[in-house]
């Protein structure tokens, strides 16, 4: 376990960017990712195999800039009105590993209010995080939603 | 029937009579109800999905006996299993004994099923193997009766490893219901080196707010991809080519490829046949076919197939460029991608859509993790492709659902429409096919008896 300046600073990283995904700085978020960063949500519990197995997504940074790029598009339909989220981050547990890696868990709920619509999404996050001066990148965020494998609507904005 | 008399009738709770349903779709438009009268709906789960064969399952989720599957069948959740005889056989999930659900899970295996309440047990076939205290029942109680088993749907055929069931106590021959579309099916098959495709574990479920009809006539129709998704077009256009490390550029590719207009309009054909089947000639051509031809993987699998069947065979098989084809009421199969849709009606306006991809058995590995890519790329819940398609097909029941200005147009196309001799023929910019989808619609509605 890291002492605790350096989980704060874990913490403060991972609410920063749940602020920015909550605001809409999309731009902004995508930067909290290395060059060969990677958001990967699974389809299915305890799933290890992004290539042979499908994934709700599995995108590195050129296709997450497409992503990114697509919810500034005025005529993203699907975004037409703009969602707005609450993400909240919580019961963070990181673990040190080699040349100022870490290993981050966290538990996540957001909800997404759209038009006449309310929705919750829940589940856990497993963060790579590579140190950059006094901050963070993201090298892996692996988003674990509680129903991976049930039945989905249109999900628009990153969780 | 005028307008007026049809506008009267909405809203009420008798079945809708063969002259209501004539009166809903005309030459060029159809009514709202349609879409919108659950009264309709309730006619479309007996006379379509309670009569022409349904898609249940692929033979592939069911190698050995104890295998089964969960899935829908008109209004009916039933169990699709392989019995210890090899047959497969289609069940509804329901215990005879006091009608509690029996199985809980999507897929599984298992020799038997277990009612949890009182212990029935039921063998794959459906036919009862024990009761608990077997002499507290009566003694004219016949574990062999069929009423003390779980009940069978009939009418269950397959082909070439797609298993159908049917509800009508007489359908036609699965194989004159398809008709020309087991063509593609064949094509899919054919595409494997070893002759053989297996259903990939992982697909998507994705519920929308809208009826069924909405997304058959969507796959159909090629005329919307510009304009609904242009959000991903844009984007796909100023990102880099070959930035992305994981996927040789298939996702950039497939949102590039929507980006169509006059020139795929006018060149693209679409085909419509008898029983309300359609499909298009693919629109991938710049796109993902083109790049896969000369990289070493499609190189490699090329190779492949040639080895088992001949080149000649071989490039006529990698030559069949046909898109969403589609089997009236609801199965989508496009074959050089590997992937297949399942339209599942759940209410008038609730429908679920299962897609799928297929691994072609003799293939390079590269080639089923392209077919992962591409159903993760169009058919995810996050999809920037799809998502768009169901947040149309939302606001169209949202419209429909109002009373006002009770016809749409379906008129594009019907001067240039052609006729031959199997089918009808069409630019990409008519809509043929939902004119085609819906005289079939009226055909399957106002036949009285199965």
């Amino acid at each position: 376990m890291p002492d605790q300046a350096i989980q704060r600073r874990i913490e403060s990283f991972l609410f920063e960017e749940a602020r920015l995904l909550d605001a809409g700085q999309f731009e902004a978020w995508l930067k909290l990712f290395e060059p060969n960063g990677i958001y990967w949500m699974p389809s299915r519990p305890g799933q290890t195999d992004p290539l042979n197995v499908a994934s709700i997504i599995y995108e590195d940074h050129a296709i997450l800039s497409i992503r990114v790029q697509r919810l500034l598009e005025a005529r993203a339909l699907v975004l037409t009105p703009m969602p707005r989220t609450t993400h909240l981050v919580s019961n963070i547990e990181a673990e040190a590993g080699e040349d100022g890696e870490f290993t981050v868990a966290a538990a996540f709920i957001c909800i997404e209010h759209q038009a006449e619509r309310q929705r919750i999404y829940s589940g856990r996050h497993t963060y790579h995080l590579a140190s950059e001066g006094d901050s963070f990148r993201i090298k892996l965020k692996r988003v674990a939603l509680m129903n991976s494998d049930g039945t989905h609507s249109p999900m628009a904005v990153p969780l | 029937m005028t307008t007026r008399m049809v506008q009267e009738m909405t809203n009420t709770a008798d079945p809708p009579t063969v002259d209501d349903i004539r009166s809903l779709v005309r030459p060029d438009q159809v009514h709202r109800r349609a879409y919108a009268d659950p009264s309709v709906f309730a006619l479309e789960q007996e006379r379509i999905f309670g009569r022409l064969w349904i898609y249940v399952a692929h033979e592939s989720q069911l190698k050995k006996p104890g295998d089964f599957v969960r899935t829908r069948l008109a209004s009916h959740e039933v169990l699709v299993t392989r019995h210890t005889d090899g047959r497969i056989y289609v069940l509804h999930n329901r215990c005879p004994h006091r009608g509690a659900r029996i199985c809980m899970v999507d897929d599984g295996t298992s020799r038997l099923f277990s009612c949890p309440y009182h212990a029935w047990v039921f063998r794959p076939d459906g036919s009862l193997s024990t009761v608990p205290h077997r002499k507290s029942y009566p003694a004219g109680f016949d574990l062999d009766d069929p009423a003390h088993h779980m009940r069978r749907i009939e009418r269950v055929e397959t082909y070439r490893g797609f298993v159908f069931a049917a509800l009508a106590e007489h359908p036609e021959p699965l194989v004159s219901h398809l008709g020309a579309m087991t063509e593609v099916i064949d094509n899919l098959i054919d595409r494997a080196p070893d002759g053989e495709i297996e259903i990939a574990d992982s697909s998507f479920t994705i519920e929308y707010r809208g009826n069924w009809k909405l997304h058959t006539e969507n796959a159909a129709d090629v005329f919307h991809p510009s304009f609904v998704h242009s959000s991903s077009v844009m984007p796909a256009r100023r990102a880099p080519a070959n930035a992305s490390v994981l996927d040789q550029d298939q996702t950039r590719e497939m949102l590039l490829a929507n980006g169509f207009g006059t020139t795929e309009w006018e060149t693209i054909q679409l085909r419509g046949l008898a029983g309300g089947h359609t499909f298009m000639t693919s629109f991938y051509n710049s796109g993902v076919l083109a790049s896969q031809t000369t990289d070493p993987v499609t190189t490699r699998y090329q190779a492949a197939l040639a080895a088992r069947i001949g080149p000649e065979r071989a490039a006529q098989v990698l030559g069949m460029n046909r898109f969403n084809n589609i089997v009236y009421p609801n199965l989508i199969i496009n074959a050089q991608y590997q992937q297949m849709r399942v339209t599942i009606p759940i209410a008038v306006d609730r429908t679920i859509v299962r897609i799928h991809c297929f691994r072609l058995k003799g293939a390079p590995d590269e080639m089923f993790q392209r077919a992962v890519r591409f159903l993760t790329t169009i058919g995810s819940p996050a999809s920037m492709i799809f998502s768009d398609d169901v947040e149309m097909l939302e606001r169209c029941q949202q419209g429909l659902a109002k009373d006002t200005g009770p016809w749409i147009d379906f008129s594009r196309g019907l001067d240039s429409d052609r006729e031959d001799a199997d089918g009808s023929v069409s630019g990409a910019a008519s809509e043929m096919p939902m004119r085609v989808q819906f005289a079939a619609w009226v055909n399957y509605l106002t036949t009285e008896a199965a």
